[in-house]
């Protein structure tokens, strides 16, 4: 009996790494090497605030109110006397954590029900989907004020609010891609083959809608911080004395003919956040986006 | 008018970067004379359906483009012609009937209006006659009630049925030529014989030409007079259809056509090619089948051998027939 | 008596259209499989074929209980696949494994060939150790023809025909008893569908084990079949082995068909049977005999009565009125 062997095949090139294309991109996009390099030194600055903070941002002083920019104050002082600079530094700590964290709890939470609903169809999904819709019937910012009305103010709370306000979002698509490759051949093969469910849904289904909910989270990072900085200027985020880009933003507005610099200063500081955010979603997407072509 | 109707010289195609271009096709010459079938046939890999493509001017470029030779239809020398004049051939000279009916095919216009369109674009009459000429192509071409079909949307129709859509959208300028790509290779085996045999009436109803290009040795066997067999973007024989099918002279023709099952045949075990074909990247200077061949000579892996005649209409390039050294010499 | 590996007893699926949530049917149910009865022995090869829309892939997704059956029974020699839990038949699926048509997509793109292969061993508890799963799967890639190197790389680095073969590699690895293929060989070139078959064969006559393949090619099932079953629209037409099959048939469905293939030889041009229409929709089956619209032999009794398989001659049953061998004569 002779076996019959596949020899001289053609073989296929191996396709770069991720890790290889994102930094090819890096390397070659000045855009978004700015972007990374933004936000990298931004990490830096929120970790080592306490370090690189020149004054105490909650330090208030009477005789020092809406001083312009000065070498003590590189950034001027509120109408509480405090440095506008250390508390746009502090500042950072409240809205990379909350933009950070909720996305990424959102995501998880999403995705799972949502793979859920997509993977086992029926009932399951017609309940998955109504909950989605209903969640998803609610703008953003109504649903964060809601909840973070309901529950009061706090960091916690505020994160509960926003992973509500986004996980629907997580789970649609995360729906959506399981939906498309539940049907693939491959997905069909695994059930003929024995394989347990939950094993075919982490083996199988996840790796490849990971890339999509990837570039979600990038994408809902900078909408994370934006809506924490609305609900502070709402007086709904982040606890006052506590910075946060939004709440400067408030206090300045109360002192606008006193100073202009803790707005203009804050507005800066989210509009260059949520751009280098969404350039970095730009690139992440792009390099994902042949993998998910494939 | 006299000479053939399609003449392709030396044509060669070449994909990818233009320091390490990929030759899709390579010196491809093959004629079609008028009111005659020409079938190509060949694999995956072969640059059958490229060839095709090129005669029309569609390889999408980037990333291909034509780098050599000369295709004359007509007399007119196609690729010297700007590419403005190229839709005005397309259609009204040439037609095309492609592989899937279903992306070929508008979804969100009814198939009388693909059809008239067609016309359009190549004729200024007026609107119903526009509409009767269509009508008659549907009716001829074998889709009962014409008339209502005509408002139909192309999802309404059987696979079958689109087909023969496609077929009368491709005759309805009467050309003279028609490039047909794999044309049943998506339809059902009994449907596949209904849309042979209507290529078969129309091309002896109103003597149009056909190129047909094809995988499958049965439909090529089915509709054409002569035959050119590919490889890794070389023709390696062509000639008469009954000389290739009762005497093949190349041995990747004898291997695929041992290699075919067949109906009547009650082999356990079929005949196969061993290896497989090169990657296009991956060529050598001498002849592209010679690491797979059982009959290979040592000169066949630096020489590319020349076509040379072999038998009365039959051409092979290969180093094992006689008449390739002579042709070699010249 | 030893009972057949597999025994199919009127099974019957049909899908209805997914109506709006309260409101009324989007339209009529698809009848996808209307009653199939057959029979599987142990290491034989049974060809399943038939045109699209005739139900050969949805019968061979009921037998592995992939589809849920709508009516009808399965039984695996002497358990009754239908009665058991979906527990208890993920057990059984050691003894009944699949290769797809596909070559591309039913091979998880970012799973190494290593991990494809071993899946099945690990879903049914059969490897312990990592080293015994290395060995077996170095041992099923030599058996379809690959080479250890094979192992570490992803499905997009092969060609189509290494893929199947590695999709035959995974359906070996429980050991199991019978095979249903569908279409292996559909998608690949003609050259590389010698290999495929031949290896396929070999497989046979090595493991013993029993194939349900599943084609529309019909010269492809002639080297590799020991009966054949002709499918049309969601029945079978006719069943018996395929010599007598391919000698004379006695449905003019399977005339038709066999008449259609189109013969790599030009001086059998135009004498052929070509059939009328399309195939009908199989949400409208016609009455009576299922094929009596596009039938040259109809009568009224066909369009009225639908006839049953019945044994026309030892080894052979087709389901017409007017069944004999060759039934349709071809005009001179």
């Amino acid at each position: 009996m002779a076996i019959t062997i596949a020899s001289d095949e053609p073989e296929y090139a191996r396709s770069p790494s991720l890790v290889a294309t994102f930094s090819r991109r890096l390397l070659t996009d000045p855009v978004t090497l700015v972007a990374v390099l933004y936000l990298g030194l931004l990490c830096l600055v929120a970790i080592f605030a306490p370090l690189i903070a020149p004054n105490d941002p909650l330090a208030q002083s009477i005789l020092q109110i809406n001083l312009p920019p000065s070498r003590d104050h590189w950034l001027g002082t509120d109408q509480f006397g405090r440095d506008v600079l250390s508390r746009i530094i502090y500042g950072s700590r409240a809205s990379l954590e909350l933009g950070l964290i909720s996305p990424l709890l959102a995501a998880l939470g999403g995705s799972i029900i949502g793979m859920i609903g997509g993977y086992f169809g029926g009932i399951v999904d017609r309940v998955v989907g109504r909950l989605i819709d209903l969640l998803l019937s609610f703008p953003i910012l109504l649903l964060g004020i809601i909840v973070a009305a309901a529950l009061g103010p706090g960091f916690w709370n505020l994160v509960m609010a926003l992973v509500l306000a986004f996980a629907p979002r997580f789970a649609r698509i995360a729906r959506a891609s399981t939906l498309s490759i539940r049907n693939e051949p491959f997905v069909e093969a695994a059930v003929a083959a024995g394989v347990r469910h939950p094993t075919i849904i982490v083996r199988h289904i996840l790796p490849n809608i990971a890339g999509s909910i990837a570039v979600l989270i990038t994408l809902w990072i900078s909408s994370a911080i934006q809506l924490e900085a609305t609900l502070s200027f709402l007086g709904l985020g982040t606890e006052p004395p506590r910075p946060s880009w939004g709440n400067i933003i408030r206090d300045g507005l109360n002192n606008l003919f006193g100073s202009a610099w803790p707005i203009v200063s804050a507005g800066f500081a989210i509009t260059l956040t949520v751009l280098a955010f969404n350039l970095l979603g730009d690139a992440v997407r792009d390099v994902l986006d042949p993998e998910l072509k494939e | 008018m006299t000479g053939p109707l399609l003449e392709v010289e030396a044509l060669s195609v070449a994909f990818g970067p233009k320091l390490n271009p990929v030759r899709a096709v390579d010196a491809v010459s093959f004629t079609v004379n008028a009111g005659e079938a020409v079938g190509i046939v060949g694999e995956s890999g072969s640059g059958k359906s490229v060839t095709s493509l090129a005669i029309l001017r569609l390889v999408p470029d980037p990333p291909g483009r034509i780098v050599g030779g000369r295709i004359r239809f007509a007399g007119a020398d196609l690729l010297s012609l700007p590419p403005a004049r190229m839709p005005e051939i397309r259609g009204r000279d040439i037609g095309m009937i492609f592989q899937e009916p279903m992306s070929s095919l508008n979804p969100v216009m009814t198939i009388g209006d693909q059809i008239t369109e067609a016309v359009m674009l190549h004729e200024r009459i007026s609107a119903r006659r526009r509409r009767a000429l269509a009508l008659e192509m549907l009716d001829l071409v074998g889709i009962p009630n014409p008339a209502e079909r005509f408002l139909s949307y192309p999802h309404q129709f059987s696979g079958g049925m689109r087909q023969r859509v496609m077929i009368a959208m491709a005759l309805v300028c009467r050309p003279k030529l028609v490039i047909a790509d794999e044309p049943t290779t998506a339809l059902d085996v009994t449907i596949q014989a209904q849309v042979l045999a209507l290529m078969n009436r129309i091309r002896s109803t109103f003597g149009t030409a056909i190129l047909i290009i094809s995988h499958d040795f049965g439909v090529i066997a089915e509709v054409a007079d002569r035959v050119v067999v590919m490889y890794a973007g070389r023709i390696v024989e062509q000639g008469d259809v009954r000389s290739i099918f009762r005497h093949p002279a190349h041995p990747y023709t004898r291997g695929l056509l041992q290699s075919i099952p067949r109906l009547e045949d009650d082999r356990r075990r079929l005949y196969q090619i061993p290896g497989s074909v090169p990657a296009p990247g991956a060529r050598s200077a001498g002849c592209p089948f010679c690491p797979r061949c059982p009959d290979r000579l040592p000169i066949c892996a630096n020489a590319m051998p020349p076509m040379a005649e072999v038998g009365p209409s039959h051409h092979t390039a290969c180093w094992t027939n006689p008449g390739a050294s002579v042709a070699g010499a010249q | 008596m030893t009972p057949p590996l597999i025994r199919l007893d009127e099974i019957a699926k049909s899908f209805a259209p997914p109506g709006r949530f309260g409101i009324i049917d989007r339209g009529r149910p698809v009848r996808a499989v209307d009653g199939v009865s057959f029979e599987v022995q142990a290491g034989e090869t049974l060809a399943l074929v038939g045109e699209s829309g005739c139900g050969k892939s949805t019968t061979g997704r009921l037998i592995l209980r992939l589809l849920e059956p709508s009516a009808g029974r399965i039984f695996y020699e002497a358990t009754d696949l239908t009665a058991l839990s979906a527990g208890a038949m993920r057990g059984m699926r050691r003894h009944l494994q699949m290769i797809f048509q596909d070559p591309y997509g039913s091979l998880s793109p970012r799973r190494t060939v290593a991990e494809i292969i071993a899946e099945p061993l690990d879903a049914h508890g059969l490897v312990g150790s990592r080293a015994e799963r290395r060995e077996r799967v170095m041992a099923l890639l030599g058996q379809v023809g690959l080479s250890p190197e094979h192992a570490s790389r992803y499905p997009r680095q092969f060609s189509g025909g290494q893929r199947q073969r590695i999709g035959i590699a995974r359906a070996l690895a429980v050991g199991p008893r019978l095979i249903i293929a569908d279409e292996p060989v559909s998608a690949l070139d003609v050259s590389v569908q010698a290999q495929i078959v031949n290896l396929l064969q070999d497989l046979q006559e090595s493991t013993g084990v029993a194939y349900v393949f599943i084609a529309h090619d019909l010269a492809v099932v002639r080297h590799i079949a020991d009966r054949i079953a002709v499918m049309y629209l969601g029945r079978v037409v006719e069943i018996g082995e395929k010599r007598r099959i391919y000698a004379a048939p006695h449905h003019p469905y399977t005339q038709a068909l066999l008449s259609a293939v189109p013969q790599p030889d030009p001086d059998v041009r135009g004498r052929r049977i070509v059939l009328e229409g399309d195939v009908p929709s199989p949400t409208d089956v016609p009455v009576g005999c299922r094929f009596h619209t596009r039938c040259p032999l109809a009568t009224e009794l066909c369009r009225h009565e639908t006839p049953l398989l019945r044994e026309i001659a030892p080894g052979q049953s087709a389901a017409c009125h007017y069944a004999r061998p060759n039934p349709i004569s071809l005009a001179a």
